[in-house]
């Protein structure tokens, strides 16, 4: 019967592949929207994570980077670097805020980089210069192509034209993009000069980040000291909760189509074959046998399904970007996990539904000639 | 004749439906059929035949009556234990032939092999023989799309034989062959039931059959009635010039406000290609 199964199934090789594909499409708008979302999500932290520090210090009772504002004084980074331990700090001026760019409010990370801490700066720089002196700028290499403001071409901060002078690579995201300009512009137009925002602090090789954290709390009035781990994992909290509703909601939508598709498929595979059910049935074979043959189909279906899915979606991953620059794509395998565990499931559902009605079937039908 | 009863029906009934729409399609039906005999059952269309073979052979059950089987009672067994019957005890040989589409002839006659304790290794004997007697030796490996009608139902009779079930039970095998590959299916089931000791019971609508066959029961509103010969009402087929029971048959066209019948739908199809050449035919009777 197992083997009836896989020859009805690859009697008709258009047939299965048409099922399987329809099971893919449905797959893939799925791990598109969680991909997008996984990829987004990443990129909010991307500054966070590129600079690799071991503590952050921030103005006490700030926990966050994402919608935040922090303003440490300038000397409590000297402070910071006499403590033992520290191999090294850097800092940066901060503000969330909109830069327009060739006419548009593009909502970023603007990052004011001091030439002594030069490591704060853009860690991938395609064109130009990575580091901003005063009236410059380093702007995301995807606004630059989206927009056509090219190196030379001026941007406004706030009330301040600046002036191009880099493109950064990894640096976009839909959501919030990083944008360096010099900590002198920012700090003017903040009215804080003698302030920083975060300073990343690089422990000695045989030393905790916990360790440096509560030196750092006792000996530097009014901040806060976060390892690197707890950081980013709270900014990406507080990212998601705010862009990812949307993106969640149709992650949702599409699994539930997914789960329809996956459905249908399952049960239309089946009941073309009622009649081939019937006979087998009426040559002496069990129910119990009739079951695990449709199962035995609808399995195979939806992992075929799966299979191209995955396929599909790393070529997606791969050849998206280039396409349409803006949109970040993460594709893992946890993210077909779910749907394994939806799907498979739904289509066993399906089909045993479909061998249900094969079972209840009048007996007679196997006389008449369809 | 005092061979072994192997399929015996006590007053079974069949009721469809319930209170107005209420179809008794068998009503008190008891009959015997021995090993090595070939039984008939004729009567007009929607008369029964199909349902009481479908409750002798343990697809459907009845409504009343019981049902015996090599000695054992059917009618308390589960569904499990009927689909075993059927395994072992029981050939269908139906009309539409009913073959797997995507299996091989040889995957095909195999496949209810798989439900012996045997198995399909323990049935390759039993298949090269029937593909010898069958004449199905060289399309073996052929897809039942390629077969002709006739090579079909061979295939299907091969399916029906192939665990040696006492009880082959055929309904209306010839329907869609022509009368001579008709005539080759009834031999071959005529045969076995002859060679191989099993009871045969057909549902036709062909009286040439009757000579061939042991007993012909007549089944009409859903019992069985004697039917004297004389209740024939004989015509030839235009086409072929085979002799047809006019009262009974089931394949018939209307031509120049006459009623033809026909002994297959083979011959009415070919009729239709040609009405008028074969129009002159008619049985003027
Ligand atoms: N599942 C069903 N539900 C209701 N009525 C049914 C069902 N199956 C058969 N019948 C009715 O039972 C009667 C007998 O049908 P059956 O198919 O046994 O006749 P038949 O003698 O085989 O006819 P034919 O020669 O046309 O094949 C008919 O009136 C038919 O309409
Ligand atoms: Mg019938």
């Amino acid at each position: 019967m197992l083997y009836w199964s896989l020859k009805t199934l690859l009697s008709e090789p258009i047939r299965l592949i048409a099922s399987a594909m329809a099971v893919a499409v449905s797959f893939v708008l799925v791990i598109f929207f969680s991909a997008v979302f996984e990829g987004e999500s990443n990129q909010m932290v991307v500054y966070l994570e590129k600079m690799d520090a071991d503590v952050w210090v921030m103005q006490k009772g700030v926990s966050n980077m994402h919608m935040a504002s922090s303003m440490v004084w300038d000397w409590k980074a000297d402070r910071i670097a006499q403590i033992k331990g520290v191999k090294a700090v850097s800092a940066i001026l901060y503000l969330n805020g909109p830069v327009n760019i060739g006419g548009k409010d593009w909502f970023s990370y603007i990052i004011g980089v001091s030439p002594e801490y030069s490591h704060a700066g853009p860690w991938s720089v395609i064109q130009g210069k990575s580091l901003p002196d005063t009236g410059e700028v380093v702007i995301p290499d995807v606004i630059s192509r989206l927009t056509g403001v090219q190196i030379g071409e001026n941007v406004i901060l706030i009330d301040r034209p600046l002036r191009v002078v880099g493109l950064s690579r990894g640096t976009f995201s839909m959501a919030s993009s990083v944008v360096f300009v010099s900590r002198e512009d920012l700090g003017d137009l903040l009215e804080a000069g003698d302030q920083y925002s975060y300073i990343m602090v690089y422990a000695d090789p045989d030393v905790t980040a916990q360790y440096l954290i509560e030196r750092i709390e006792d000996e530097v009035d009014k901040v806060n000291a976060l390892s690197n781990g707890e950081f980013i994992e709270s900014d990406r909290q507080l990212a998601l909760q705010m862009g990812a509703e949307i993106i969640s909601m149709m992650t949702i939508l599409g699994t539930i189509m997914a789960t329809l598709i996956v459905a249908f498929t399952a049960y239309s595979v089946i009941a073309r074959k009622k009649q081939e059910l019937a006979i087998a049935r009426a040559l002496g074979f069990g129910n119990g046998q009739i079951y695990m043959a449709v199962l035995y189909q609808s399995v195979a279906i939806t992992l075929l399904g799966l299979l191209l899915a995955m396929g599909c979606a790393f070529t997606l991953l791969a050849w998206l970007p280039s396409v349409i620059p803006q949109i970040i794509l993460t594709v893992g395998f946890n993210q077909f996990i779910p749907l394994v565990v939806v799907s498979l499931p739904v289509a066993i559902m399906a089909s045993l539904a479909a061998a249900y009605t094969v079972t209840r079937l009048d007996p007679m039908i196997v006389f008449s000639g369809q | 004749m005092s061979a072994e009863v192997i399929l015996q029906a006590n007053n079974i009934t069949k009721c469809f439906g319930r209170d107005a729409s209420e179809v008794r399609a068998v009503d008190d039906v008891s009959l015997k059929i021995r090993r090595g005999e070939m039984v008939l059952i004729m009567g007009p269309s929607g008369s029964g035949k199909t349902t009481l073979l479908s409750i002798l052979g343990a697809l459907l059950s009845p409504t009343a009556g019981s049902v015996i089987v090599c000695g054992t009672d059917i009618s308390a067994m589960k569904e499990s234990e009927l689909a075993a019957l059927r395994a072992q005890k029981v050939g269908f040989v139906f009309q539409a032939f009913n073959l797997f589409e995507a299996l091989t002839v040889k995957e095909n006659i195999l496949f209810p092999a798989s439900l012996t304790a045997q198995g399909i290794k323990g049935a390759t004997a039993r298949l090269d023989a029937l593909l010898d007697k069958l004449g199905l030796n060289e399309r073996q490996n052929a897809l039942p799309s390629t077969l002709s009608g006739g090579e079909k139902q061979r295939v299907a009779i091969a399916r029906a034989m192939i665990n040696q079930p006492p009880i082959i039970l055929a309904d209306e095998p010839t329907g869609n062959l022509d009368s001579h590959k008709g005539q080759e299916v009834m031999m071959i089931l005529h045969d076995i039931a002859r060679d191989d000791d099993c009871a045969v019971l057909m549902v036709t609508h062909d009286p040439r059959v009757e000579e061939i066959a042991d007993r012909v029961l007549w089944l009409e509103d859903g019992s069985l009635r004697d039917r004297k010969s004389e209740l024939h009402s004989w015509v030839l087929d235009p086409v072929c010039g085979m002799r047809v029971d006019e009262w009974t048959a089931t394949v018939y066209t209307e031509f120049e406000n006459r009623k033809v019948v026909f002994c297959s739908t083979r011959c009415l199809e070919r009729f239709n290609e040609e009405p008028e050449f074969y129009g002159d035919r008619i049985d003027p009777k």
